[in-house]
């Protein structure tokens, strides 16, 4: 919990039951959780206070998630080396290669029960799951 | 009467031709003049079912939902079920633009054949009257098998929901019994309708 408590993740999803869901999982799990509702909210926090790990949805209004992550990827470090975990509903092989080469490092499909939200959580933070 | 008709301060500056022709920049400037025209609307619908800039297309969007009519609706809605994601985005923007031209489509929208209409319509149904979007919404829950469609409804329900859905809501429920989302946004749902208006969050 000590670890966790240091590590500040930032949910990216337009729908505000999905955000309040990683929230419950991840807060209970010790992590400090803050909340983006696009692309463009994410980007003007994460440049306001960078991140340890993003939760990144894909289909989402003003900029989708794989638009957000090439966006990401071009700005200065640390914000363009912040890992990104990507969940969404799409399943096909295809969306998961758009999302590795945008820059995912790992890709879920919804739905993800919370305890394998915080299992992937933790072991992208480096920590022990 | 004059042999010569003097020019009339209210012509649009840019003409109709022009909606199809020349640059991007000037597509946009026809398109933002079609929308005060007589004939808006028919030159509005062929420029959309034409034109490829997004720019141009953002601008086609407004233009319909400026006009605001269940004609003007009429000729976004087929856009939901397109494959360019900007172009469903556009046509969700423009409907959500002008909910009381959207509300004759939407029972129907909800009924659609393609989950996907089905999802974005569910987001539509917010910009109706509270009590007519819970009837909605709790038809469409009674019958629906998508997990991502009832969640799309359950997220409106959440916010804009009576304690008449609470029912609806239950019972879809049962079919989701086993996914640990569903069972969380259910719960988070019926909170939210218990709870005082005040501390709905």
């Amino acid at each position: 919990m000590a670890e966790t408590a240091s590590k500040r993740i930032l949910v990216i999803d337009d729908a505000s039951l999905v955000r309040r869901y990683y929230r419950d999982a991840l807060e209970r799990a010790g992590f400090e959780v803050d909340e983006a509702l696009n692309g463009v909210e994410a980007l003007e926090k994460l440049l306001a206070e960078p991140a340890d790990l993003l939760i990144v949805d894909v289909n989402m209004p003003q900029m989708d998630g794989i638009t957000f992550l090439r966006s990401l990827r071009r700005q200065a470090p640390p914000i363009a080396s912040i890992p990104a975990l990507v969940i969404s509903t799409e399943a096909g092989p295809h969306d998961r290669r758009a999302a590795r080469t945008a820059g995912a490092n790992f890709y879920l499909v919804k739905p993800v029960a919370q305890d394998t939200l915080v299992q992937h959580v933790s072991i992208m933070c480096g920590l022990s799951a | 009467m004059p042999l010569v008709r003097k020019p009339s301060s209210q012509a649009p500056a840019a003409a109709p031709l022009a909606l199809g022709e020349g640059t991007s920049e000037q597509r946009w400037s026809a398109v933002r003049a079609a929308a005060d025209r007589p004939d808006g609307l028919a030159l509005l619908a062929d420029a959309l079912s034409r034109e490829s800039d997004p720019r141009v297309r953002e601008a086609i969007f407004t233009g319909l939902a400026r006009l605001a009519t269940p004609e003007s609706a009429a000729l976004v809605v087929p856009y939901l079920r397109s494959d360019d994601a900007n172009l469903r985005t556009g046509a969700v923007d423009a409907l959500r633009a002008m909910p009381q031209a959207c509300r004759p489509h939407l029972p129907t929208l909800l009924a659609d054949g393609d989950a996907d209409v089905r999802l974005l319509s569910c987001e539509l149904a917010r910009g109706l009257p509270d009590e007519e979007a819970n009837r909605l919404l709790c038809d469409l829950l009674e019958r629906e098998t998508e997990r991502n469609v009832c969640a799309a409804a359950i997220e409106v329900l959440a916010e804009i929901g009576r304690p008449e859905a609470v029912p609806s809501l239950v019972r879809c429920g049962t079919r989701f019994a086993g996914d640990p989302f569903m069972i969380f946004s259910l719960k988070v749902a019926t909170e939210r309708i218990a709870a005082p208006a005040r501390d709905r969050r």
